[in-house]
């Protein structure tokens, strides 16, 4: 009798497995093809010296890593990239953070003005950067023009290479803030209403409600917005592709690890030496995501 | 346990990450090129009655027009072939092209640059077409310039055929030059003159020349025309040379002194001389329909030749047609490139306006067709061009010689130490070469 039931539950079991593996396929097979592969090939590439159109790989063991740790540009593109990481990932969460709250309260128009926030994720960063190029043209650009109405001089917002990487981080900042306020929304439609509620009887102010209720309750969301801000910055490449030539003078302050990695492998056709710095940026990301994983039990609280 | 767990989590998330730029490594890389040459590759293996579709991917979107009226000409001679032009931007053509030599879906016909030529005719990535050419009753080399015919032969093999050719020209604005009492240049320009020209020319915000950070429409000029050189016989840099840093300094100056403005960006340039901030610039032949179609410059610019030091000198370079080693439809792609370097179809090319036909005496045909400049200037300045500097790897050590310059534009650093640095960057590049 006994026997019977445990092979019920078994075939049970077993038909809950298969169900679900079928289930999580399509993510899983996506997952293999789409990013498994490649980052092993891609590891697998950076110990070669590419030949032209994939053809004729010469094995040169860690050549292209020891010339990488030689390369001062290389040093340059890891400290843009981390400097605007620094500049965009807590400066467009605090953004966020403060409109989701407004947002969430009870305005008139609030899902026309989440809509409005949204719109710069969904628009392709490409034709972004352009219509910024020309808010930021040194000559005929709108910025520009406020400015000298007003009686400052002509900034060089894309050249000069002291302003550059911000100019850059003020349009990934504006890009990023209405998805991560979605995200942040999201968290803040959980906290129970009852916490605020019980606080007010107490007398609590509402900026007070705000850290002791409302941060502490968002914090696993926080997380998650932080480390996914943090690797999307680290890969920051379309805005400054779009924005600063190899021949502008402010390349060398800002140019990142992935614009350099597609300066070697496409234009330069070095795919092997591209692919060592995309492992090198793969290295950075992770050790930071450690981090942070390692430090979430210090802020991070699950209710 | 938690401790593996916030590993795996690290790793997980990392390699989430790595995924946008891990991706673009294989060789499936960018989709879009290879997705959009499928339907024709496709169309293409249908039974014999149904037309061939031949994909010819170009990167001026400028001659679109032009080529797309010869296209239908074409079709209607050969009702089985329809040609389907694809038009991809200059840097991102390489991208598509490179993509589709590695995953083995190049466009059937395309444009062939000789900063590239190198690299696809050593891995056997387009046809021969030497056998085609000498039985070919249209198609003969010696009526093109043996200098294109030469940048296209790989081992004593024909793998393009040139298409046409370019030269830089110096456009002025004739209403700046007027109003400043200046004489209009012409063919006894020299140096001494574009200076002071330069200097008279600039006031009330606009500058007198344009000298930006730029090699073809740039300071290559500059360095012929002074006795000095880019890469020489065999293949060394020449940015060492005293004759070449000597130009540098002379082209550095004039941002220097002001009476350029400091340019370092490709689109800036045709920005700044078609809102009149500059009175003259180097610009090249590709740029007069774009510039005929600006009302202000067809208003107030023309065009000359090139000023002189120790003689003349324009940077000369022409694409050549190449078919993919592996298209389905080799007879077919040659009859289309066959039209295409005709007597015929090269005469119909330069009459359009698309482009300066390589064809020998085509170029009067292009003459007339734009009566708003003098273009005249262009084609006269074949007889002392300079083929463009190229070898194995040029667009390797073009970027880093142009990184290497911009020290000396921005002012940072002497222009001499600076050529300095661009000879040792480019002689290591050099080194590199097979």
């Amino acid at each position: 009798m006994s026997k019977v039931v445990s092979r019920r539950i078994s075939r049970q079991t077993w038909s809950e497995w298969s169900w679900g593996w079928f289930l999580i396929a399509p993510t899983m097979i996506g997952l293999i093809v789409l990013n498994i592969i490649p980052i092993i090939q891609t590891a697998y590439l950076s110990f070669f010296k590419s030949g032209d159109f994939g053809r004729g790989n010469i094995f040169v063991g860690l050549d292209n890593y020891r010339k990488m740790f030689d390369d001062v540009q290389v040093w340059h593109a890891v400290g843009n990239t981390l400097l605007y990481a620094v500049l965009v990932v807590p400066i467009s969460i605090a953004l966020s953070l403060i409109v989701a709250v407004l947002l969430n309260g009870e305005i008139r128009g609030k899902s026309l003005y989440r809509t409005i926030y949204f719109i710069p994720m969904v628009a392709a960063p490409a034709a972004v950067t352009m219509v910024w190029r020309w808010l930021y043209n040194e000559h005929f650009g709108l910025i520009n023009y406020v400015l000298s109405r007003i009686g400052i001089n002509a900034v060089d917002w894309v050249g000069n290479p002291k302003v550059s990487l911000i100019s850059i981080a003020i349009i990934g900042i504006w890009s990023v803030i209405g998805y991560n306020m979605v995200l942040l929304l999201a968290g803040l439609q959980e906290i129970p209403k009852d916490f605020y509620e019980a606080s007010e009887i107490d007398g609590a102010s509402k900026l007070r409600q705000f850290f002791v209720i409302t941060l502490p309750l968002l914090s696993p969301t926080l997380f998650f917005v932080v480390v996914t801000s943090v690797i999307q910055a680290m890969q920051v490449f379309d805005v400054i592709y779009m924005m600063i030539d190899v021949t502008s003078p402010a390349y060398e302050h800002t140019v990142s690890l992935v614009y350099l990695f597609y300066n070697n492998s496409f234009k330069y056709s070095n795919k092997g030496y591209g692919s060592a710095i995309v492992i090198l940026l793969l290295a950075i990301i992770m050790v930071i995501t450690f981090l942070q994983v390692r430090g979430q039990k210090k802020w991070v609280n699950y209710m | 346990m938690k401790k593996r767990l916030s590993v795996l989590m690290a790793i997980g998330l990392a390699a989430s990450a790595l995924t946008a730029c891990g991706g673009n490594n294989t060789s499936s890389s960018p989709s879009a090129p290879a997705a959009s040459s499928a339907p024709s590759a496709s169309a293409s293996q249908k039974p014999s009655g149904d037309p061939v579709t031949l994909t010819y991917a170009i990167w001026d979107s400028n001659q679109e027009k032009g080529l797309r009226t010869m296209a239908d000409e074409f079709e209607d001679n050969h009702p089985d072939i329809k040609i389907n032009i694809e038009v991809t931007g200059w840097s991102e053509y390489w991208t598509m092209l490179e993509a589709g030599a590695t995953g083995g879906s190049l466009p059937d016909v395309f444009w062939m640059h000789s900063n590239e030529i190198y690299r696809y005719a050593s891995n056997g990535m387009l046809l021969d077409l030497s056998d085609r050419i000498k039985s070919s009753q249209s198609v003969k080399l010696e009526n093109y310039p043996e200098g294109l015919n030469q940048i296209y032969n790989f081992q004593d093999k024909q793998y393009a055929i040139p298409k046409d050719f370019d030269t830089i020209g110096l456009w002025y604005n004739k209403t700046m030059f007027d109003a400043a009492g200046v004489k209009h240049p012409d063919e006894t320009w020299t140096w001494d003159d574009l200076y002071s020209a330069a200097k008279v020319l600039t006031k009330d915000g606009v500058y007198g020349f344009l000298a930006p950070l730029h090699n073809q429409e740039g300071y290559y000029n500059f360095i012929y025309q002074n006795g000095g050189t880019v890469i020489t016989d065999d293949k060394q840099s020449g940015y060492d040379d005293p004759k070449t840093i000597e130009a540098l300094e002379y082209y550095v100056n004039f941002a220097k002194e002001g009476l350029s403005p400091a340019v370092f960006d490709d689109a800036e340039r045709a920005e700044l001389i078609k809102n009149g901030k500059v009175a003259m610039g180097y610009f090249g032949s590709w740029n007069l329909s774009g510039f005929t179609e600006n009302e202000y410059m067809a208003k107030n610019f023309d065009v000359a030749v090139l000023p002189k030091k120790e003689k003349q000198a324009s940077i000369y370079n022409g694409l050549g047609h190449a078919i993919a080693y592996n298209t389905k439809h080799p007879e077919e792609a040659w009859q289309f490139v066959e039209f295409l370097s005709s007597k015929e179809g090269q005469e119909r090319q330069a009459e359009l306006g698309v482009a300066i036909s390589a064809y020998n005496g085509a170029a009067d045909l292009w003459i007339s067709s734009n009566k708003t400049f003098n273009i005249k200037a262009f084609v006269d300045m074949v007889d002392y061009g300079v083929i463009r500097p190229y070898s194995n790897t040029t667009a390797v050590w073009e970027d880093k010689v142009n990184e290497a310059l911009g020290q000396a534009f921005s002012g940072k650093i002497p222009v001499k130490e600076a050529a300095l640095n661009a000879a040792k960057v480019m002689n290591e590049s050099l080194s590199q070469e097979k």
